[in-house]
């Protein structure tokens, strides 16, 4: 049976959580990486941790005061929500909230491991044994994190198979969709902003470059702050970060040139949209839309007008990413920019950043031609891929990935992991990479 | 979370939302349930169509036990020919539902039930002709009852995953449901094990749960299942056989629908507590590990002073 079944491929990320088979489109399942657990109640035990007694429930005490099953057999350890749930069930009394994920790594391991547990029979509804599993790491995760994983999937759930593949190769992967990409290769840059953080990872023949990795505090958070910042500075009578938020999602493009976008403005007042935010008691408020369109994404590429202390824009940052990895690689990582993630989903996003990068590269080329005194370049392409599949990229590249047929033969089994112990999982060969079809 | 939904939340959230007036768009999507049952969903004419096909490993067996019947029952008018590769189809079109919300929410729940309304044909059977037999039973007693009363119906056998099985006879004053299970892991085996007794003990502890079916547990095959034919003998320790005896207080019509769903998802609700314990023992053990961690660093001393010493041997005198 197990020959058959589809792998489960699995996206925990800070925020949130991608659930689904290989080989759909898009996830089954997309909800908060929370967990709302029973609040530590008057033992006050260490936050984020379930309260544990020292000894089992039932060998305590023994006074016989309730006869009752569940108060002799604990049953609190499977009292808990994930998801939209936890979200909800957070908000009644008695239920804390937890997120066991900090900046893309797993840091509660318990609560993981009930997330997981919940995740599996909950919403996927699979029997772990019958399944290949794949799951999704960050760049730069330390071993021991694999290793843990490795040991709950295995050792809990005795799940089929496991692969671990690492978010930026999966994003990689995804663009393969794109109509633009012609050689599937694992050689690029990946542009990956979600919401709390953007990373700008270069990636070379499926391995990260892990030296040149380097992270921007600009990302989906920072921009529904500022709309709503604009949106107060005018009073509009709404500006609810969730408003500010509808307005980022259905209104905001990148634009080529601010000072342009202004003029045209002016010259087209019907630029100037109107936004109804319908009240959940029946009343509905219209609030204008104007500049923020155009505004708000462009703090990616000109961070002063939202943040003091940050100030090289992403092309910047892009280009000193690229030249920082080593050399034979750089014009593979410049042909292929490659974005990933909700933030990077507005309009001309990447033909913006495009152009900016090839500005900065052809500035490069030419200045280094003057000194070199006459020798010609034979020029660099820089080319940014925007694909279909970017909101959930790595999932998808996880799914595309997951359904080859040779995927199998890449996962370590139960029976390796028997065989050797967790630190089978710190090396996997490289999936979709060369060799493979 | 105590207990396993019945229902397949997916089928359930996609049909929710799009039952809700949300605009159409094509679906694609194959999603597994438990016991390797598969579902597909699809939107293959338009984008108000959506196929759902079921696919189940026993599905040849569960029709000899009276699924199709079953199934339309339950899903009438929207039965299509199945998908190929699949075993039942249903057809919903959105633009052709039920007016009244409740009439909606109910068609949802009936599609998102779709594995185990195909899963209790056999049950329903072996529910029917225990009521058969009761009756015809009633009409004698110990002694003068013919043959093939007191043995009951034929044993059911319902191969659901690979190497296990539902084994379901009726007899004329109790249903008996037999699971085979195995367990391929050293670890699983002593869980399951300290569980199912643990089932077996709770009914003769509580007195709430008297009334509850009566669970055995046994490593070899039960006699009722003495004759049937696949039945591994090869007692290795690896299989262990669950039976439920169902009383006619569990047989009354109005319990009948809410046992069947129980009774099937057994299965993976062992399996499911089985791999929860393991968690919870898991979570005791990173707490242990970090208290000893901490009584470890607190025994470490306090950083004493030590002469220190150059490579030559020679001291540092602090000056006066």
């Amino acid at each position: 049976m197990a020959s058959q079944t589809p792998a489960v491929v699995m996206d925990n990320g800070t925020g949130y959580s991608k659930l689904g088979f290989a080989g759909n489109d898009s996830p089954s399942f997309v909800f908060p990486t929370a967990i709302a657990t029973k609040a530590a109640g008057a033992g006050g035990a260490s936050a984020g941790r379930p309260p544990v007694g020292n000894k089992p429930s039932f060998l305590a005490g023994g006074g016989g005061a309730g006869s009752h099953l569940s108060a002799k057999r604990g049953t609190e350890d499977l009292d808990f929500f994930i998801g939209d749930e936890a979200l909800s069930a957070a908000n009644g009394p008695g239920y804390a909230i937890n997120y066991p994920i900090r900046h893309g790594q797993i840091e509660n391991w318990d609560h993981m491991e009930r997330f997981w547990s919940n995740s599996i029979f909950k919403y996927l509804r699979v029997e772990p044994e019958d399944h290949y599993f794949l799951l999704t790491e960050p760049p730069l995760n330390p071993p021991e994190n694999r290793e843990n994983t490795a040991e709950i999937m295995f050792e809990s759930f005795n799940c089929a198979g496991l692969y671990i593949a690492v978010q930026a190769v999966l994003a990689l992967a995804a663009s393969w969709t794109s109509s633009k990409v012609t050689d599937r290769s694992l050689t690029g840059t990946v542009i990956d902003s979600g919401d709390g953080v953007t990373h700008v990872i270069p990636v070379a023949e499926g391995y990260v470059i892990g030296s040149s990795i380097k992270s921007i505090p600009v990302a989906g958070r920072d921009i529904t702050y500022f709309v709503q910042s604009l949106l107060r500075d005018r009073g509009e009578p709404d500006s609810s970060l969730k408003t500010a938020e509808k307005v980022k999602e259905e209104y905001c493009y990148v634009c080529p040139d601010i000072v342009k976008e202004f003029a045209r403005y002016d010259r087209e007042p019907d630029r100037f949209l109107k936004h109804t935010v319908s009240a959940p008691n029946g009343r509905s408020v219209s609030i204008d839309i104007g500049y923020e369109r155009f505004l708000a994404p462009e703090i990616f590429f000109n961070p002063e007008i939202y943040s003091s202390d940050f100030l090289t824009p992403l092309p910047n940052v892009v280009d000193g990413v690229i030249q920082s990895s080593p050399i034979d690689v750089r014009r593979g990582l410049y042909k292929n920019i490659v974005l990933s993630g909700g933030s990077t989903l507005y309009k001309d996003f990447g033909r913006r950043l495009q152009r900016d990068i090839r500005h900065l590269v052809d500035a490069r080329i030419r200045a280094s031609e003057a000194r070199s005194g006459g020798a010609k370049s034979g020029g660099l392409d820089v080319a940014v891929v925007t694909h279909k599949r970017q909101r959930h990229g790595p999932w998808f590249g996880g799914s595309l990935l997951g359904q080859t047929p040779e995927f199998r033969s890449y996962c370590h089994t139960k029976a390796e992991y028997d065989e050797i112990g967790p630190s089978i999982v710190r090396r996997f060969a490289l999936l979709g990479g060369p060799g493979s079809s | 979370m105590l207990l396993l939904d019945y229902h397949n939340v997916l089928i359930h959230t996609l049909l929710t939302e799009r039952f809700s007036g949300a605009p159409p768009s094509s679906i694609d999507q194959i999603v597994s349930d438990f016991d390797g049952v598969t579902f597909h969903l699809s939107t293959p004419e338009s984008k108000t169509k959506i196929l759902i096909s079921l696919n189940v490993k026993c599905f040849r067996e569960l029709v000899q036990y009276g699924a199709q019947q079953v199934l339309e029952r339950e899903y009438g008018p929207y039965i299509v020919d199945p998908e190929p590769g699949y075993d039942f189809s249903v057809l919903i079109d959105l633009e052709n539902l039920p007016a009244e919300q409740e009439a909606k929410d109910d068609l949802i729940m009936r599609l998102a039930l779709m594995k185990r309304n195909a899963m209790a044909a056999p049950f329903e059977r072996a529910f029917d002709e225990f009521a058969k037999l009761s009756e015809e039973a009633s009409r004698y007693t110990t002694e003068s009852a013919p043959q093939g009363v007191e043995e009951g119906g034929e044993v059911m056998a319902v191969h659901y995953r690979e190497e296990e099985a539902i084994y379901i006879k009726a007899s004329h004053d109790r249903v008996t449901v037999i699971f085979s299970t195995i367990f391929r892991e050293e670890t699983d085996r002593i869980f399951g094990k300290v569980f199912l007794q643990e089932f077996v003990d709770a009914r003769r502890r509580v007195l709430t749960l008297q009334n509850a079916p009566q669970v055995l547990f046994r490593n070899d095959p039960p006699l009722e299942l003495t004759g049937v034919p696949g039945l591994q003998n090869v007692n290795d320790g690896t299989t262990s056989y669950v039976t439920f005896v169902l009383f006619p207080r569990h047989l009354a019509p109005q319990r009948r629908y809410e046992n069947i769903s129980h009774i099937q998802i057994f299965r993976d609700y062992f399996h499911y507590h089985i791999k929860a314990s393991k968690a919870y023992i898991h979570t005791r053990m990173r707490k242990r590990t970090a208290d000893f961690l901490q009584v470890l660093n607190r025994a470490r001393p306090e950083n004493e002073e030590r002469e220190k010493k150059t490579a030559s041997g020679r001291t540092f005198r602090v000056q006066a």
